[in-house]
């Protein structure tokens, strides 16, 4: 562990794809051959798949737990009770919630916070956090919400959250936003892409706007799959100039998922405070890869080409590293796109998608 | 994306245009004179096609539904109902003959979308229109009405009494893409009642409807001066709800935000029939589960599986197979396998969207997990490459809708009772039951799963056939439009204190239950 916290912490963003490959390649078998033993339900998956610690040479063929198994198994090595934090997941199929219980959230919290100190505060700036979305006490079992109250803690001179016993609190936004322009005092806001959109549509309603100093920042999440509401990537940029004044140079997009510790970022940011225009997609840190497999034949797809995505995390300790998703992007030179939803935004017909019925099962417990 | 029409060749039900520009709507002739059109790209970008579009805007609905009236008052109002049915069922051959332009484009457009193989599109459009050839109307009507006649004037029903049906003046349609041939039906059901349609395509399938309708115009003017088949953009509310109003009747098909809105919005007294998303399973018996009838068995299985990519509300999902019989319920699955591998080639799934693709890749990692742990006696069996078909066996009943194109879970189980508990807490999402059983435990299976209150039950193989004289959506397909003129005037004899009820008057004393 503690190496792997030093690993993490310490492996430099230019070494991707060239020296820490080696480290990261020994890491990950390490870890894998571990997991195979310390989680049942995955080693007998690894085995039965022809791929277990015994036949794995290259991190490669760590065979990729179904993110669905999260829910149908147990998928941590904690013994029940000894968890300090247990995560549900969302967005993937198989009916009843995914849970990813952890005991320690050091590796969970390193790389949470460098990947997010290197994204959204290049400039090293100690900002005041506006959230739209609850504490992580209102909602203690939201991997989100957990990564956003330590970002605020290690990382923010301060917070504020905005929703408050599942009700949006609108009047705190329109208060420390009112505030920070007014002292001309740059903040952070952390959110979904749905909640902010909801806050824009009612400040476009009543005709509220905040000109909000330079430097002020935004990262939200979510929005691109697995909600009702289709929200365009430039709607939402539009959105946070229009009612904030922060251009796109100063909003962050984060990917990211409840089985995996670590979250991808958009380098807008970052590219602003190093004077250069941004690159498309999402950066992969260091000690993760993501592979692109051809979707109907699971070869690995070359750079450019779409393909479903399989993420290996070093951060995963105590679940399983390697997690195969249904999302679908490609990779160009350590960055990843994600594709749109299906094309159709009419696809339901008369047949039910089976995850919108597992959407509403899930809806009536 | 948008520009205007120049002198392309235009895809008309009269020649075969196959290729060029489609025209993806329909309007009366005096009514198209006057609409404006643009060109839009559909399907995915790297494959889409170029379809001339009318332009929909609320003025545009409202002139077309007022020309639809008065077309349907003037042509269509007085025209005897069994003309229109030989209509309907002569344009219903039209889309049979190998060599007729209205087969011809219909395959090339539809094949063109990319949704379906050809194949499939032929198949289905043999299975859509035969039935409603050679009579077939005319006996869907009278299933439904008991006579077409009462459709003309006030005609005697079963017990007597002078009785009138009248259609709605107009209706709403709108269409799901899911299947191809879901237009048909529903535009010959409101033309088989005398009624105008304006009907809305679905972007994923905006071809047969107005091809339809253009056949049908070919035939009988008149008729066609009674329809209006148009593409927006569902979720459009100006238009959406212009449409939707006033509509008098409205026959749906779509998503459950899509149906649960329409019953918000159309009007109080509006005749609203919504058929919102369904899958369906099988029940296969021990006693059919023989040696000698495994190969037709499984073929009948896979077919059913495999019609429409599993796109269908028809299209099995899963299949309980009861242990016991001569052959095992993991024969039968083996058998099912080898059946489903054989239809890559004999009815060929279309090439997936990789979302598609990855949704059935990591449901098929997600039963190979299973499969690991020994557990439920889980095994994967799965087309030889990529993810033509994935098979999912597994002991015990559950209900689990599979991500679709060929992908089905076979239950072992040890009876119908197993079964109907399985799937009666998600009953309202079944639309069929394919069954296969032998002999008198055919009535007695069917009783035990007519109870969960799945519309339709019937025989593994024809689940994707369902009769006209059917229901859909457990929902017949004229009754609920009609309003009924009855006329009481009977002899003068009659007037007076009405008796009472066990004395009703039956004139050749036939049990006739009908209302």
């Amino acid at each position: 562990m503690r190496d792997l916290v030093r690993f993490i912490e310490e492996v430099r963003w230019e070494d991707r794809d060239t020296g820490a490959d080696e480290v990261f390649a020994e890491t990950a078998l390490h870890s894998f051959r571990s997991q195979c033993e310390a989680i049942p339900a995955y080693g007998a998956y690894a085995r039965h798949v022809g791929r277990g610690p015994e036949e794995v040479r290259d991190w490669r063929d760590i065979p990729p737990a179904p993110a669905s198994a999260f829910r149908s198994h147990e998928l941590s090595e904690v013994p029940a009770g000894e968890e300090t934090v247990t995560f549900e997941t969302s967005g993937t199929t198989i009916s009843r919630p995914g849970r990813v219980r952890l005991r320690s959230t050091r590796l969970y919290e390193a790389s949470l916070s460098r990947n997010f100190a290197r994204h959204l505060l290049p400039d090293g700036a100690r900002l005041h956090a506006i959230v739209f979305g609850p504490t992580r006490e209102e909602a203690p079992h939201s991997s989100l919400w957990f990564m956003v109250d330590s970002l605020v803690r290690g990382l923010c001179s301060g917070g504020t959250w905005v929703v408050e016993r599942d009700e949006p609190r609108w009047e705190r936004a329109d208060q420390e936003l009112k505030r920070a322009a007014a002292e001309k005092r740059p903040v952070l806001l952390l959110g979904t892409t749905l909640l902010f959109h909801a806050y824009f549509a009612r400040c476009d309603r009543e005709g509220i706007r905040f000109a909000l100093p330079a430097r002020s920042r935004a990262m939200d999440t979510g929005g691109a799959k697995g909600t009702r509401v289709d929200v365009r990537r430039e709607e939402v940029q539009s959105a946070f100039g229009r009612v904030l004044a922060i251009p796109p140079s100063h909003l962050v997009n984060e990917y990211g998922m409840a089985e995996m510790g670590s979250q991808f970022y958009e380098d807008s940011e970052l590219a602003a405070q190093e004077r250069r225009p941004a690159r498309a997609g999402f950066l992969i840190p260091p000690w993760v890869r993501t592979r692109v497999l051809d979707p109907e034949t699971l070869r690995e797809r070359r750079d450019g080409e779409a393909g479903l995505l399989v993420h290996y995390d070093l951060a995963n300790l105590e679940v399983p590293l390697a997690i195969q998703t249904e999302d679908v992007g490609s990779r160009v030179r350590g960055r990843l796109t994600l594709s749109g939803r299906l094309p159709d935004a009419e696809r339901r017909g008369c047949s039910l998608p089976f995850e919108e019925f597992l959407e509403r099962e899930r809806a009536e417990p | 994306m948008l520009a205007p029409l120049r002198g392309v060749p235009r895809a008309r039900a009269g020649r075969a245009v196959t290729q060029g520009l489609f025209d993806a709507f329909y309007l009366p002739p005096n009514v198209e004179r006057e609409a404006e059109t643009t060109v839009q790209r559909f399907g995915p970008a790297h494959d889409s096609i170029e379809l001339r579009l009318a332009t929909v805007t609320p003025a545009s609905i409202v002139t077309w539904i007022d020309a639809l009236v008065a077309a349907r008052e003037e042509l269509l109002a007085r025209k005897p109902a069994a003309e229109i049915h030989r209509v309907l069922e002569r344009v219903a051959m039209r889309f049979l003959y190998p060599e007729s332009p209205a087969r011809r484009n219909a395959i090339a457009w539809l094949a063109r979308l990319g949704r379906f193989s050809e194949p499939m599109i032929e198949r289905a459009l043999e299975d859509t229109f035969r039935p409603l050839t050679a009579g077939g109307v005319a006996r869907w009507v009278a299933s439904e009405l008991g006579s077409a006649a009462v459709l003309d004037a006030p005609s005697v029903d079963r017990r007597g009494v002078p009785r009138r049906a009248s259609g709605p003046e107009w209706m709403l349609q709108i269409y799901a893409g899911n299947v191809p041939g879901l237009p048909v039906w529903p535009l010959y059901s409101a033309l088989a009642m005398k009624t105008a349609v304006l009907a809305k395509t679905s972007s994923q399938e905006p071809v047969l409807a107005p091809l339809l309708a253009r056949t049908i115009a070919e035939e009988d003017s008149d008729l066609g001066a009674c329809m209006a088949i148009v593409w927006w953009k569902g979720g459009t509310d100006e238009l959406d709800l212009t449409a939707i109003r006033d509509a008098p009747a409205v026959l749906a098909f779509g998503g459950e935000l899509a149906t649960e809105r329409i019953a918000r919005e159309a009007h109080p007294e509006a005749r609203v029939v919504l058929h919102g998303p369904k899958v369906s399973v099988a029940y296969v018996s021990g006693a059919s589960l023989t040696r000698s009838a495994l190969g037709s068995l499984a073929a009948r299985a896979a077919h059913d599986v495999a019609l429409y990519d599993q796109q269908g509300c028809l299209s099995p999902h899963a299949i309980y197979v009861e242990r016991g019989g001569e052959i095992g319920p993991a024969a039968f699955a083996s058998a099912l396998g080898s059946a489903l591998e054989e239809l890559r080639d004999g009815l060929p799934r279309r090439a997936l969207e990789p979302e598609q693709a990855a949704r059935v890749q990591l449901y098929r990692a997600q039963a190979h997990f299973e499969e690991a742990q020994e557990k439920r006696g889980t095994r994967v069996l799965a087309s030889s490459e990529g993810t033509d078909w994935t098979l999912i066996y597994e002991d015990g009943a559950r209900f689990e809708p599979t991500p679709a194109y060929r992908t089905v879970r076979v239950h072992a189980v040890s009876g119908a009772d197993e079964v109907v508990e399985a799937l009666t807490p998600a009953a309202r999402y079944i639309e069929a039951i394919g069954l296969e059983a032998k002999g008198s435990e055919k009535r007695v299976l069917a009783a035990a799963f007519s109870g969960t209150g799945v519309p339709r039950i019937a025989a593994l193989g024809s689940l994707q056939s369902p009769a006209l004289s059917g229901t859909h959506g457990g929902v017949h397909r004229l009754l609920p439009f009609l309003r009924w003129t009855t006329v009481e005037m009977g002899a003068s004899k009659r007037a007076g204190p009405p008796r009472p009820p066990a004395k009703t008057r039956r004139p050749s004393g036939k049990k006739g239950k009908r209302s």
